[in-house]
């Protein structure tokens, strides 16, 4: 995989990668991809009327509103938290 | 007697005649995590003082005649499933300090049994590896042999069962994850049909995939595991309402007449001969038993790894854009704007294995290679479920090697991403599937490493897998791990 589709793909993810970082990931990837394109051989298509996702529509659980998650809970895991979640500035 | 050797049904019935208590039991296991645990790295966190208040409150339990079948057993949890008021790592710098405030619903039932947690298990990050090698921190390895990996990604809950650290473990299985270990490390493990078991409070990865499901000892031991976690939960859309059995009803039941599907793709290239021998050789006892041994064939086998891979990056890197440093996990010191602040926690916080998978998810989601690469997936998906349907209608259960080799060397193949891939083929397709499948020992190799087979069974039909499973335990003497 060529270092420019790399960076693209390490800029969709959200990730950072050293130049030497970048190197290893790109010939990881080459080999993941020589994988991964075995699939392009095969003739068949996607059904998507024969999907069955486990999840039936007509028998969700009823919209009733529920205890919530103590607000102290949630923020227990988050660092410098003062009653909220603390982000640097956003607009300038 | 050594009570780390006794197996849950026997433990029951010990527990329950008032032969030992159960702070007896569950101290022994504590002792014995704290004399080889170090050597093993099985455990990211051991909580002795939560196990001893448990054994407490079980004991008051089976004092008052109210002991359910896990009441007093002391178990190990992989650490991605969450457990209130305990670190939840999932063996990511990600989660180093996550500590959950809810329980999964599995561990809800197993303290309601009065069952004893004795701590959270190593596993690969996110659970993604096949070695337990790719965690953060423990890099456990296999009691066969300290040289060698356990397996993965539940590599830890395998060894501590392997180990006798625990009468029993919960694992999680997106492609192999409970089987291959279990293969590795010389013990039984049960990936159930998905949607038999909620994955509310399962830290997700591939969520089309992910089971938790039963580590232990037997068959039997999984199947009264399995009994505990099973269920509809209205947390977990995707589990199902349908009846949950009794999933030991078939224990110690002949297998006469039994038709054993026997798929030659599973055999072919890729397979060590030892495995494959080892394999082959307890079909001949199933025979022997008075099953029948059917040949069929599953062509789109040599597509799965890839189907496989794609789906599951895909859902992985969209389940992990969670991890931003803002509401949990770890937060980066460095990054003056809200951007630099999620690239670099999450550049931080994930290991190599999951970035590639991240990376390869993206790839396979991105505009451009939707259609050649996650629409391909999902067809061969569709594809692989129709040839196993052809496959039960004229069989009851699969046999294939669970792995195609054993427990290799902890600095092998690591390096190698694309073998480490390919070597999952034994395995995926049973979660492509949504089938459920058990991982038993057949044979030791010439080197005394074990050597797993699976048996997977039709959609629901858990009960069947484990009859086979437990017809053949009976007939097989396993040998003890050196540790």
């Amino acid at each position: 995989m060529d270092r420019e589709m790399v960076r693209n793909l390490a800029q969709l993810s959200r990730l950072s990668f050293t130049d030497e970082e970048l190197e290893k990931m790109a010939d990881d990837m080459t080999g993941i991809i020589e994988i991964i394109d075995t699939i392009k051989e095969v003739d068949v298509t996607y059904d998507p009327f024969k999907e069955d996702h486990n999840v039936y529509l007509n028998d969700l659980r009823k919209d009733i509103t529920a205890d919530s998650c103590p607000t102290a809970k949630i923020l227990q895991n988050a660092v410098n938290s003062e009653d909220a979640f603390v982000v640097p500035k956003v607009v300038e | 007697m050594d009570l780390t050797e006794i197996k849950i049904s026997n433990l029951r019935s010990m527990l329950d005649k008032k032969e030992i208590s159960a702070r007896e039991l569950t101290d022994v296991y504590l002792d014995r995590i704290k004399a080889v645990d170090d050597r093993l790295e099985s455990f990211m966190t051991v909580t002795a003082e939560i196990a001893e208040k448990s054994a407490e409150r079980a004991q008051k339990m089976i004092d008052n005649g109210e002991s359910a079948a896990l009441c007093g057993i002391p178990l190990a949890i992989k650490d991605n499933i969450c457990t209130d008021g305990v670190k939840t790592t999932c063996s990511s710098k990600m989660l180093e300090d996550f500590v959950p405030f809810y329980n999964a619903t599995v561990m809800d039932k197993l303290e309601n049994e009065g069952a004893v947690m004795l701590g959270k298990t190593s596993m690969d990050e996110f659970a993604m590896g096949g070695s337990t090698q790719t965690s953060a921190f423990k890099k456990t390895k296999n009691p066969y042999d300290l040289e060698r990996v356990p397996g993965g990604s539940s590599g830890g809950s395998a060894a501590a069962v392997s180990a006798s650290l625990c009468a029993a473990a919960l694992g999680s299985d997106t492609g192999g994850s409970i089987r291959q270990p279990s293969a590795f490390c010389g013990v039984t493990g049960l990936k159930p049909t998905y949607g038999r078991v909620s994955r509310y409070g399962l830290v997700a990865f591939a969520s089309s995939l992910d089971q938790i499901g039963p580590i232990a000892k037997s068959a039997e031991d999984c199947a009264i595991l399995l009994n505990t976690i099973a269920g509809y939960d209205p947390h977990d859309g995707t589990s199902s309402k349908k009846n949950v059995p009794d999933f030991t009803s078939m224990i110690g039941q002949s297998v006469k007449g039994m038709k054993i599907a026997v798929p030659k793709e599973f055999y072919a290239e890729g397979i060590d001969d030892e495995v494959r021998n080892a394999v082959l050789k307890a079909a001949d006892c199933y025979r022997s038993l008075g099953a029948e041994l059917v040949e069929c064939s599953m062509p789109s086998l040599k597509y799965a790894v890839a189907a496989y891979y794609l789906i599951s990056s895909a859902e992985a890197s969209s389940n992990l854009s969670r991890f931003d440093g803002i509401k949990f996990g770890h937060r980066s010191q460095k990054g003056e704007s809200f951007a630099e602040l999620i690239l670099n926690s999450r550049s931080e916080g994930f290991g190599e294995e999951v970035k590639r998978r991240i990376m390869l998810g993206n790839c396979a989601l991105s505009s451009g290679y939707y259609d050649a690469y996650y629409g391909k997936a999902l067809a061969v998906k569709q594809k692989i479920c129709e040839e196993y349907d052809s496959i039960f209608a004229k069989c009851d259960v699969i046999l294939t090697p669970t792995a195609p080799t054993v427990a290799y060397g902890v600095n092998e193949n690591i390096s190698d991403t694309a073998k480490m891939y390919r070597a999952d083929f034994c395995t995926v397709t049973v979660n492509i599937a949504s089938l459920p499948a058990i991982s038993t020992t057949c044979g030791y190799d010439s080197e005394g490493m074990p050597i797993g087979m699976s048996i997977v069974g039709r959609k629901w039909d858990e009960t069947t897998i484990i009859q086979a499973a437990d017809a053949f335990e009976r007939e097989f003497i396993r040998h003890n791990a050196s540790l």
